[in-house]
């Protein structure tokens, strides 16, 4: 089936061991163990696809650069961004679950602390990955961005927190305790 | 005192106000509007003594809950505790917040310092079990 | 994409008309998910979950549910060492559980007798007793065994704008309506002490002897409450198991611990847990949600903490959306008030899209009644609710008061004639107004005074400034701003009358009476609990009935006609 907008997909490619950056002006994008594969969208369908474009799009717009890992070892996210942000050149990160929960984190910070999180995967679409892009790349030149507006919606529980809770245990089973880091590339196809 | 107490004398504000006392040693009635506005109850005096709790905690027993009973046992020793220190405590029984030794020290302060037994007891109980569970503090490094 | 958006019509195929309706309709917004028992999304009925065993040697418990005690995790260490009565487990566990089944349903078996035998059981027996209940049998059980005899109810006095006049006036106005207790938290944390501060003034002016909290981490919850500005605490968070429990950045040691800091405040206190938690954060360790739940229950009776608020709570739309989910939740309440802790219900979270199904998840509490049906029912408008929205709010009091009387049940609340809410409301802004004028935080206007009055959400209040507002906040800390303080402000500012119930609720803290299970206030100051109010429900005709003069209250409605007059309505 073909759509005039057309879909992306998202291939990881493997680049080598994720190691300390050395650009100040660098962000890291951490993606869980189950971003991009085996899931390929967030909790309400956005394509990780389209989660990584508008994220480097809002890095690229604010003159930042990115550099994208991988992490196994672990699904919380607290730790994926925090060691993310120890690894990133400018010491800020952008950590991101597989059903679309992200947190700014700086490599200072309490690893239970953060810049700006974002614990309603529903509520995120591209418009606010995009936003998410462009602050991580203010932070990481010391700039003081508006934090991106938070929504709220009392009727996302009912709707979406089983299939979350669901979503969590499977990013739970992609863990692999004996798999370090990568560095990786982000490839994105359209396919028409 | 020993008094005999059971659940026909709760409340104790209304049935069996001549056994409260304030920490300054005032009576219930004595907790009036008039001597709150000249200043002669102060917040020191709307306090709960571990005389009172332990009455209390005598008339759950009765009741049947031991275990609040026990509660308001070592409630009633903590009442010597100034606030930061018991937010201080509870802190380092946080997991992985005290080393065994910590722990050892706050028991016997809370022993020797406060008489505070029970309380004492509970945090030697948790030493015990922190060890067992790897849940004492260790320097070896997070994630 | 929001919550109410409808799901994206997918669809190929022609669909009928009435499949169309159905599509619409409010309850396919809900998210529903399959079992998955080995990770522990599954209600209560898992071949997962432990077989019920006990071992007793030397005077302790060295078997438990299977595990030997080198085998136990911290929760099978602190409910053998705590919550289970060792003399009488070995006898208890032999009894089989259809036996104790029967006998929580059978209203001539009592309380004290069922509460007994539970003393001595483990969480795995207690889980095999509930799974034999259908939900009406897990409701009779509910009506014996409910610790208070009286039903109370509990409110959300929230402000999405964090304003204190909107907070004080809902108060005042949730109080007149007749819930027991009040709970606050915030959008702005820093903005503690002034919302805290009007949720108190509010609350009684209402109705004298209303007890509030407010929700915050443990330290700033604990700080507020031995300064006298709020009366109890309820988020002090356990977990059933103990990789999610040290998630939490606690044990159950520490939660004893600082269950024992409240009482010596003379502060009452519960705990909170709730089905659906452990898995929502990973950990079930392939246990069912109900099975770790009880575990939570008797963690709470073992630390001799006087209550526990359960039912889910803020996980409700896990056990929502599995097979037989909200059946388990009935069950979680029932474990509670049958371990003699005072039960806090839930009923208090955005649960479904559907009001049908949002008043069956109510029905199990609010026909049986507990200690609080609602923990809470939300005072404010649920888009002003900062607990994330309530199952219950201000749209639905007319219906709540209409189900009171259609079924003659009593859930604490009442209908209140317009004249005497804009009264409370008014007078709630005009004494918070007198306390920020005394206490030099920014003013109070009369133009705020009067939308308070009037006002539905905070989007009918005029804006505060609320850099000015952080920064009184802050000054109330630093000067050491105390309960008695507030009592002395009112005193003198003309509100001798919201200062004397304020003060009797602060005296309150010397006798250590709220200390007991399941207390409250009642509107002359009595320190109602399950010790003089203790519930002695025995079947038909026993127990707390609705009758009398406040079944003569529940009969009123916004809209009766007389029958005297059918030309005009009951006043």
């Amino acid at each position: 089936m073909t759509t005039a907008t057309g879909t992306r997909t998202l291939t990881l490619r493997e680049i080598g061991p994720a190691e300390r950056g050395t650009r100040p002006e660098e962000v890291v994008i951490a993606l869980s163990p189950a971003f991009g594969d085996p899931f390929t969208k967030t909790i309400v369908d956005v394509p990780h696809a389209e989660v990584i474009r508008q994220l480097l799009a809002g890095i690229e717009e604010q003159g930042g650069v990115a550099r994208t890992i991988k992490v196994y070892r672990t699904a919380d996210l607290a730790a994926i961004a925090h060691f993310g942000a120890k690894l990133s050149g400018s010491g800020i990160a952008v950590g991101i679950l597989a059903r679309g929960t992200t947190v700014v984190h700086q490599r200072d910070l309490a690893r239970l602390s953060n810049l700006e999180l974002f614990p309603q995967a529903p509520l995120l679409d591209a418009e606010v990955f995009r936003m998410i892009g462009a602050n991580a790349a203010q932070y990481a030149q010391s700039r003081s961005p508006r934090p991106v507006p938070t929504r709220n919606d009392q009727m996302a529980r009912p709707r979406w927190q089983a299939k979350a809770a669901l979503l969590h245990l499977k990013e739970f089973e992609c863990i692999d305790h004996a798999r370090a880091a990568v560095e990786v590339e982000p490839v994105i196809t359209r396919v028409d | 005192m020993t008094v005999d107490l059971t659940p026909a004398d709760y409340p104790l504000s209304i049935n069996r106000p001549e056994l409260l006392r304030t920490p300054t040693g005032k009576a219930l009635a004595d907790i009036t509007m008039a001597a709150v506005v000249s200043g002669e109850v102060t917040a020191e005096d709307l306090r709960v003594t571990p005389e009172t709790l332990v009455l209390q905690g005598r008339i759950a027993e009765s009741a049947g809950r031991r275990q609040l009973g026990e509660n308001c046992r070592r409630a009633a020793e903590m009442t010597a505790i100034p606030d930061a220190e018991v937010l201080a405590m509870y802190n380092a029984l946080r997991p992985n917040a005290s080393s065994a030794a910590q722990l050892e020290e706050i028991a016997t302060r809370l022993e020797g310092t406060y008489s505070a037994t029970t309380c004492a007891a509970l945090v030697r109980e948790a030493a015990e079990v922190y060890a067992a569970r790897n849940l004492l503090a260790d320097d070896s490094g997070e994630f | 994409m929001t919550a109410v958006e409808p799901r994206p019509q997918t669809a190929e195929v022609r669909a009928s008309k009435r499949t169309e309706i159905l599509e619409n309709r409010p309850v396919n917004l809900d998210g529903f998910v399959e079992e998955w028992p080995e990770k522990g999304l599954v209600a209560m009925e898992s071949d997962f979950d432990p077989q019920p065993s006990i071992r007793v040697e030397g005077g302790r418990i060295v078997e438990l549910d299977g595990r030997t005690r080198e085998q136990f995790d911290f929760m099978d260490t602190f409910i053998a060492d705590h919550a289970i009565d060792v003399d009488t487990c070995e006898q208890a566990m032999a009894i089989e559980s259809v036996e104790i089944a029967r006998m929580l349903v059978d209203p001539r078996t009592s309380r004290a007798d069922v509460v007994a035998l539970g003393r001595g059981l483990t969480p795995a027996k207690i889980l095999d007793v509930v799974k034999l209940m259908n939900v009406v049998e897990i409701m009779m059980g509910m009506q014996k065994v409910r610790s208070r005899r009286t039903p109370a109810n509990q409110a959300h006095s929230t402000s999405a704008k964090d304003n204190p006049i909107q907070v004080a006036a809902d108060a005042a106005e949730a109080a007149v309506r007749g819930f027991a207790e009040l709970e606050t938290t915030l959008g702005v944390l820093r903005y503690a002490p002034l919302v805290a501060i009007g949720l108190q003034v509010g609350g009684q002016v209402g109705r004298g002897g209303v007890l509030t909290q407010c929700a915050l981490e443990e330290a700033t919850e604990l700080d507020l409450g031995m300064r006298g500005i709020t009366a109890y605490a309820e988020t002090i968070s356990i977990y059933g198991t103990e990789s999610v429990f040290v998630d939490g950045d606690d044990t159950p040691w520490s939660k004893a611990f600082l269950a024992s800091a409240y009482a010596s405040r003379g502060i009452k206190m519960r705990f909170t847990s709730g089905t659906g938690s452990e898995v929502q954060m990973g950990n079930a360790e392939g246990r069912s949600m109900l099975f770790l739940e009880i575990r939570c229950i008797l963690m709470a009776k073992g630390a001799g903490v006087q209550g526990l608020q359960n039912g889910s709570i803020s996980c409700i739309g896990v056990p929502g959306a599995v097979p037989g989910g909200i059946r388990a939740v009935a069950a979680e309440n029932l474990v509670a008030s049958w371990m003699d802790l005072e039960c806090a219900s839930g009923n208090d979270q955005s649960f479904s899209h559907s009001a049908m199904r949002r008043t069956s998840r109510l029905v199990p509490q609010l026909f049986s009644g507990t200690d609080f049906v609602c923990s809470g029912y939300s005072g404010v408008p649920n888009k002003d609710n900062m607990f994330a929205g309530s199952n219950l709010d201000t749209e639905d009091y007319d219906d709540w008061n209409t189900i009171q009387r259609d079924m003659q049940v009593d859930g604490g609340l009442r209908h209140v004639r317009e004249d005497v809410i804009l009264q409370v409301r008014n007078k709630a802004a005009r004494a918070l107004q007198a306390v920020f004028a005394e206490l030099d935080l920014p003013a109070i206007t009369d133009e705020e005074v009067e939308a308070a009055t009037y006002a539905d959400s905070s989007d009918d209040y005029p804006d505060r400034d609320v850099l000015a507002d952080l920064e009184g906040a802050r000054s109330v800390m630093e000067r050491g701003v105390t309960g008695l303080d507030l009592v002395k402000v009112l005193e003198r500012s003309g509100f001798g009358d919201v200062a004397e119930n304020y003060l009797q609720v602060l005296r309150q803290r010397v006798s250590g009476d709220l200390l007991q299970t399941a207390a409250i206030f009642t509107g002359d100051f009595v320190p109602l609990a399950a010790v003089n109010d203790a519930n002695d429900y025995a079947g038909p005709g026993t127990g707390y009935r609705l009758s009398g003069e406040r079944w003569e209250e529940l009969k009123k409605l916004r809209h009766v006609t007389s029958a005297e007059n059918p030309e005009e309505e009951v006043v």
